[in-house]
């Protein structure tokens, strides 16, 4: 069993990247579950999506990922990828955006919640994470709305997926709407040279 | 084709597959995809010769279904579970008469609560209406139960309730998806005028003994919903009995624990887990075939304990000789949702009790499952704990080579994130502006909310929802105020889509009491909460079709109302002085505040902060609380000092400029289209948006 949860704030396209993952999942033959969080929680709140891909001949039972069951944690914001530590595997993999979104509740604080605690608390809480400057590559993408391929071509380059390139881009052209396919694969090809010069992050 | 299907799109087009001719509901997390897959398929035209709408209300909805089953077409309802309870009228009577082409009524249960008012459990419900009902336990089950409902519906002559909860509806698998679905074609002869269509109490007493005849039948023959597993060494004592989305936990956690019990070199005891998918009637002969045998029986479910009431009767009146262990023996979690986390430990604690040499639990425990203490805590998922704002602090990874201690020190820092009103959300001004507007006259008010998105007015720092019952009750509820609180101000607030499924009769019932209560319709042109569904204010239907749009302020004259303001509330002016001159009219008024949700609008350019004339004061933030308007305390500026300033989150905020009326220094400004501010407190997203 595979299990990824990847986790953000409502809007965020947390959803997309769950059913590119299981698109290429399915492409290998194995059965595939996955759940989200929809209704109120998109307004804005805490969202959680499940992709869990089943052992060859082997079957997914239930869509939620337990504690200490996911192979790979993605998150989309550092705050809430913190949050969902508890869920990821011991020696699991933590890929996660560094860019911070403060909440309404952060802003009325006294002491608020912005990029750079978040970043702190990041480096507490779990130092092994794959910190992505997302802010960069998103410039460097030049569309505004691709965190969601971003994040995915970091994780797919740590191997921790199970999901090869040709099958990532494939799974990718089957879940875009067909305008925005080039546009989507250009951005996976910004983001693997963008890491093929710098060897050390991964 | 095969595709990913959530759920409820699965459940979707096993009812056309079915040859489901009429559809019709009413919009409810986690419900609603099941009208508009449907609806995206008609208007594709791969599914044929099928009528779908949504209607006004739940109980609308249902009653059209029910006659046109009377004329042998195949129909779908579909509602959230307090739908329900606005169609359970139509419901109880519907049973008595009985149906002719088939029947289903699309439930859906929410454990957690995760978007509802309550945990209801509609297997209750179904067993106190007598009307039989499906649990799955996953899309694919979902999907065959959907195909079997219409049959048996037919079979007996009664409505039948598929009742998933959020964990199917709103999971997804692969499904292989057919090209084109086509309702199957209605009887020749149609509506049969029959004395048995008219509710009558002797038809109703006839009615009663045809409902406890079949109800008899089908738990004598129950459908192939209730598969049993059969695993490990020995004889077993033991036996769980699960429903639902709970039998994939269940299942997942006994193979866990066998797992873990092989690394260890431990036995892992025999046992049965079954599930029952026809939990009403209860399919009594077959558990006790395939349980007799066992010493012991968990229960394990969502919601109620109706598995365990049935165990508990069937051991009674059998004389199983079973020690029954569930909610109400402290052995299950009372609310919330259930989780392999959760059913591993209280499996493994079942086992080692019956069967097991008493090792389990710890290996469990060892291996960091935990979970919460029955009756006390919510559920331990993800997503419960990222609503309620706290993650369950769960031993750290090596990833993050961090104490435990550290780790939840880090947790109680992370900031909470409930969901809010999204940035340039209409609401945020009607909100304040009928603060304003009170604060002005003088008066204190009294907020009755209602059901959508306007209930999150309730957060900080609007505070404007002091009651939220149920859908409609806004309004009703503040003429209760008017009588019991008259010093007070009672304000009711309503959405369009509310105001139209339930909203009207509170409204009558101001105008012929003469309550002095002030109605403000917020008027976004949508559903927007459950995705953006049209009604009947916004002059279309489901497939796009016009209609002469409902007037909200003709139908409030039509009920009664002779106050009745009108405001942009992007407007802060305009809306607080009709805020304003509808409280202070004596007797019922209303406020009707229009402009679009924004997610029916593409976005403005956002507003710009001149940091020059910032201070640092906070006011936008501490009296809108948008999203868009983030706090950063190390900015500095000539006016703010080491105050700090506000920062605009450019890809939130849409421009719509209310920040810009409530900055008492200017620092706020539209932008204009070519890039350039302009300072005005007027609204521009009005002319941009009209």
């Amino acid at each position: 069993m595979r299990n990824i949860l990847l986790t953000g704030v409502g809007g965020q396209g947390t959803v997309l990247a769950a059913k590119i993952l299981a698109a290429a999942y399915e492409h290998k033959g194995r059965h595939v579950r996955t759940a989200e969080t929809l209704g109120m929680a998109q307004r804005g709140g805490s969202v959680v999506s499940f992709v869990r891909m089943a052992d060859p001949g082997k079957t997914v039972s239930s869509p939620v990922i337990p504690k200490l069951g996911a192979d790979l944690l993605i998150s989309f914001e550092p705050a809430e990828g913190v949050r969902m530590l508890p869920y990821l595997k011991p020696g699991g993999t933590f890929v996660t955006a560094t860019t911070a979104i403060q909440p309404v509740t952060a802003a009325l604080a006294r002491d608020p919640y912005t990029g750079q605690k978040a970043q702190q608390l990041l480096r507490r809480a779990a130092p092994g994470a794959l910190m992505v400057d997302d802010a960069e590559l998103l410039a460097l993408v030049g569309n505004p709305k691709a965190l969601n391929i971003v994040l995915l071509t970091v994780a797919q380059a740590t191997g921790q997926l199970d999901i090869t390139i040709e099958g990532f881009k494939q799974a990718i052209a089957d879940c875009v709407k067909p305008k925005l396919v080039e546009m989507n694969l250009q951005a996976v090809d910004t983001v693997r040279d963008y890491l093929a010069k710098r060897p050390g992050l991964l | 084709m095969r595709k990913l299907l959530m759920g409820n799109e699965a459940f979707a087009i096993a009812a056309l597959e079915a040859g489901v001719n009429v559809v019709a509901g009413y919009p409810g997390t986690p419900s609603s995809e099941v009208v508009e897959t449907i609806a995206k398929r008609v208007a594709q035209g791969s599914a044929r010769n099928v009528y779908v709408e949504w209607s006004i209300n739940e109980k609308a909805a249902l009653e059209l279904v029910a006659s046109a089953s009377y004329s042998g077409a195949r129909t779908l309802f579909t509602c959230k579970q307090m739908g329900l309870n606005v169609a359970s009228d139509a419901l109880m009577s519907l049973n008595y008469v009985g149906v002719k082409g088939g029947c289903v009524l699309f439930v859906a249960d929410d454990p957690g609560p995760i978007s509802s008012q309550t945990e209801q459990d509609t297997r209750r419900f179904a067993s106190f209406a007598k009307v039989p009902v499906l649990d799955p336990a996953t899309p694919e089950q979902g999907y065959a139960m959907m195909q079997a409902a219409f049959e048996l519906s037919e079979l007996h002559g009664t409505p039948v309730i598929i009742r998933p909860t959020t964990r199917v509806c709103h999971s997804s698998a692969f499904f292989q998806v057919p090209d084109v679905t086509s309702g199957r074609p209605l009887p020749e002869e149609g509506f049969v005028k029959d004395p048995k269509w008219v509710i009558f109490p002797k038809r109703s007493y006839q009615g009663h003994e045809e409902i406890n005849q079949r109800l008899r039948k089908m738990a004598a023959a129950p459908l192939d919903f209730n598969p049993v597993v059969s695993a490990g060494e020995g004889y077993a004592q033991a036996a769980v009995v699960a429903g639902g989305v709970s039998y994939g936990y269940a299942a997942e956690a006994l193979d866990r624990i066998a797992e873990l019990a092989a690394v260890a070199k431990v036995r892992m005891p025999a046992y049965k887990l079954m599930q029952i998918g026809t939990p009403y009637p209860f399919p009594a002969d077959a558990v006790e075939e395939a349980l007799g045998d066992v010493d012991a029986v968990l229960a394990y479910e969502e919601l109620d304990h109706t598995l365990e009431d049935e165990l508990l009767r069937l051991n009674g009146a059998r004389h199983m000789g079973w020690e029954v262990r569930g909610k109400l023996t402290g052995d299950a979690l009372t609310r919330g949702e259930n989780s392999v986390d959760d059913a591993m430990v209280r499996i493994a604690r079942f086992l080692d009790q019956f069967g097991g040499k008493g090792k389990l639990a710890k290996l469990v425990a060892a291996a960091g499952a935990s979970a919460p203490a029955a009756g006390t805590a919510a559920a331990g998922t993800a997503a419960a704990d990222a609503a309620a704002g706290n993650a369950a602090v769960g031993v750290p990874t090596s990833t993050s080579a961090t104490a435990p201690q550290e780790f939840s020190q880090v947790l109680d820092q992370l900031p909470t994130r409930p969901p809010v009103l999204c940035a340039g959300c209409p609401h945020r001004g009607s909100f304040y502006s009928i603060k304003q507007a009170l604060a002005q006259i003088g008066a204190e008010g009294i907020y009755c909310g209602d059901i959508g998105c306007y209930t999150l007015g309730n957060a900080a720092p609007l505070h404007t929802t002091d009651t939220c019952l149920c859908m409609g009750a806004g309004i009703t509820m503040a003429q209760g105020f008017a009588v019991s609180q008259p010093g007070r101000k009672a304000v009711a607030f309503v959405g369009d889509s509310t105001f139209f499924a339930s909203g009207l009769t509170g409204c009558a019932n101001a105008a012929y009491n003469g309550h002095d209560i002030t109605v403000c319709v917020l008027d976004n042109s949508t559903t927007a909460m459950t995705g953006g569904q049209p009604h009947p204010g916004t002059g279309v239907r489901l497939m796009g079709e016009p209609r002469p749009a409902l007037n909200i302020p003709t139908v409030l004259e039509a009920l009664g109302f002779t106050c009745i303001e009108q405001a942009n509330p992007h407007n802060l002016e305009e809306s607080v002085a009709a805020a304003a001159r509808a409280i202070q009219f004596p007797g019922p008024s209303a406020v009707v505040f229009k402009a679009p949700c924004v997610n029916l609008i593409p976005k403005a350019n956002p507003v710009v902060l001149d940091t020059q004339s910032c201070t640092g004061c906070k006011k936008c933030i501490t009296s809108i609380g948008c999203p868009g308007l983030g706090f950063n305390p190390l900015a500095k500026g000539p006016k703010s000092k080491d105050r700090g300033q506000v920062v605009i989150d450019p890809k939130q905020c849409d421009g719509c400029g209310l920040c810009t009326q409530v900055c008492p220094f200017g620092s706020l400004t539209v932008a204009t289209a070519a890039g350039t501010a302009t300072p005005s407190p007027s609204n521009q997203k009005e002319a941009s948006r009209a």
